[in-house]
């Protein structure tokens, strides 16, 4: 039989994937032959098929991440073949299709692996700690009323853009994923960019950029070496500039915030 | 204001700021290094080479300060560096199969550490070779010659140098990232810089040995 679009019984391919039964249990691969896979249906679709064969079976379904699968939520991840989120650039594992695969094709598939994304069951991973360094200051605080209107704050174009760009992070951890260092920069690079850009941001710029990087460092993410792998895994294409004005955020907050005052009492 | 300060140190981008500021100013120093190693070739008897360590020898406080110094910048770019290993070790305990390369990653970004732990190993080499030698009868260029015409001293030296050319060709366009700048019309010429500075730094060191070890040990422009 041969791959490619005049395979019209489909594909048959060979998957290695992460078994692994609950945060403590040691992990292993475990090997599945799949048969007859569309070339149309996408990565996660192929797994549904493999689940429902093991369903048939009288096995353990494979737990993986998703939810939108039109990659918009963010909550797809795998590690395919070595990649985060697969082969193809500015692609959740969600968009991936079968049809870049190839009949007789062999695929390892793995959960993203950090020590701040704990494996919670076999492709599962806990992307909590994201949550938390996004409570420390991935926001606006603003009194709530009726809303202004839109033009009411002048923003230059150049900035809307950039902002937006990094604005388009969807929280995934691919890039955590990819980087050799198992590094946070761009998705930390994303957020603080995105509000720092905007006036809205202003008011808890300095603030924000210590207390998000303070967290990241908390829930042990690796250090940035520039590799720069995580832009190049990053679904939304996200780019390491962000990284760049993070790092002169927080160097200039560093530098000229001023220690926080006691709150009641005295000054 | 010193909990601050502090705080940015004990930081995750305080740590690579410093590693970036230490690791510019070594770069400077290797250029000085290479452009006064330069004198080698300026005559066939190593005259003028030896003139040039006489001077700096004749600064005399002001050269311990100045060794003083760099022993601090190479003392806080190697502790950095090391701790930056273990933590990053540290950062994902359970390993991928094979991560493989999305397409950003070069084969110098990749073996920073590697290629730093070389250097290290080659420092020390290189300060006992000439730092702590006594040459007052024969002169610093003889010394020169002796260490390097030997053909394991030339290949330490030459294979040494190819490290140190690997390692910034990563370097410099990390550190101004590190430091904060980054912008689309400069980046590409920052990259570029970078590059050149790097091979045109091993290349200057790596050559004398490999001169030397062309002729035999003999000054090779006689």
């Amino acid at each position: 039989m041969s791959g490619g679009h005049d395979n019209h019984g489909g594909l048959n391919l060979t998957l290695h994937v992460w078994r692994q039964k609950n945060r403590e249990a040691e992990g292993h691969f475990e090997t599945y032959s799949l048969h007859g896979i569309s070339e149309h249906c996408s990565f996660l679709e192929m797994l549904d098929q493999l689940n429902e064969q093991l369903l048939r079976e009288g096995r353990e379904p494979v737990a993986f991440d998703h939810d939108c699968r039109e990659g918009i939520c963010g909550s797809c991840s795998l590690v395919i073949n070595g990649q985060a989120h697969g082969p193809d650039r500015e692609t959740a594992t969600c968009q991936l299709h079968m049809r870049r695969f190839h009949d007789g094709e062999t695929i390892y598939i793995e959960p993203f692996r950090a020590k701040a994304f704990p494996i919670v069951r076999d492709l599962v991973c806990d992307r909590s700690a994201f949550d938390r360094i996004i409570a420390r200051g991935g926001f606006v605080s603003v009194n709530t009323g009726s809303p202004q209107d839109a033009n009411a704050i002048p923003i230059p174009k150049e900035n809307a853009d950039l902002a937006m760009d990094a604005a388009a992070c969807i929280g995934c951890g691919a890039c955590v994923a990819a980087c050799p260092n198992a590094a946070a920069m761009l998705f930390v690079g994303a957020k603080i960019s995105h509000l720092s850009l905007l006036p809205q941001g202003q008011p808890e710029r300095r603030r924000r950029v210590l207390a998000m990087v303070e967290q990241m460092d908390k829930e042990g993410f690796g250090n940035c070496g520039n590799i720069y792998e995580c832009e190049a895994a990053c679904p939304k294409g996200i780019s390491v500039e962000n990284i760049a004005r993070l790092n002169k955020e927080y160097l200039g907050a560093s530098l000229t915030a001023r220690p926080e005052k006691e709150s009641a009492g005295g000054f | 204001m010193f909990s601050r300060f502090g705080a940015f140190l004990r930081s995750s981008i305080g740590k690579k700021s410093l590693m970036a500021v230490t690791g510019l100013l070594l770069i400077l120093f290797l250029i000085a290094h290479v452009v006064g190693n330069l004198t080698l070739y300026a005559d066939s008897d190593g005259a003028k080479f030896n003139a040039y360590a006489a001077q700096l020898e004749a600064l005399g406080p002001v050269k311990l300060l100045a060794e003083l110094g760099l022993v601090l910048l190479f003392g806080v770019h190697i502790a950095l560096g090391m701790r930056a290993i273990l933590e990053n070790r540290e950062a994902r305990p359970s390993r991928y199969k094979d991560l493989a390369p999305k397409g950003n990653r070069t084969f110098a970004s990749m073996t920073m550490s590697i290629t730093g732990l070389v250097v290290l190993v080659f420092l020390v080499i290189h300060i006992i070779d000439f730092r702590m030698a006594d040459f007052s009868e024969q002169g610093l260029a003889a010394l020169v010659v002796e260490r390097l015409s030997s053909p394991v001293g030339g290949a330490i030296y030459f294979v040494s140098m190819a490290f140190l050319g690997v390692h910034l060709w990563h370097a410099f366009q990390s550190a101004i990232q590190t430091l904060g700048f980054r912008h689309p019309s400069y980046a590409p010429a920052i990259l570029v810089i970078g590059r050149v500075l790097a091979v045109a730094i091993a290349v200057l060191f790596a050559s004398f040995p490999v001169l030397l070890l062309a002729t035999g040990g003999q000054w090779p422009w006689n």
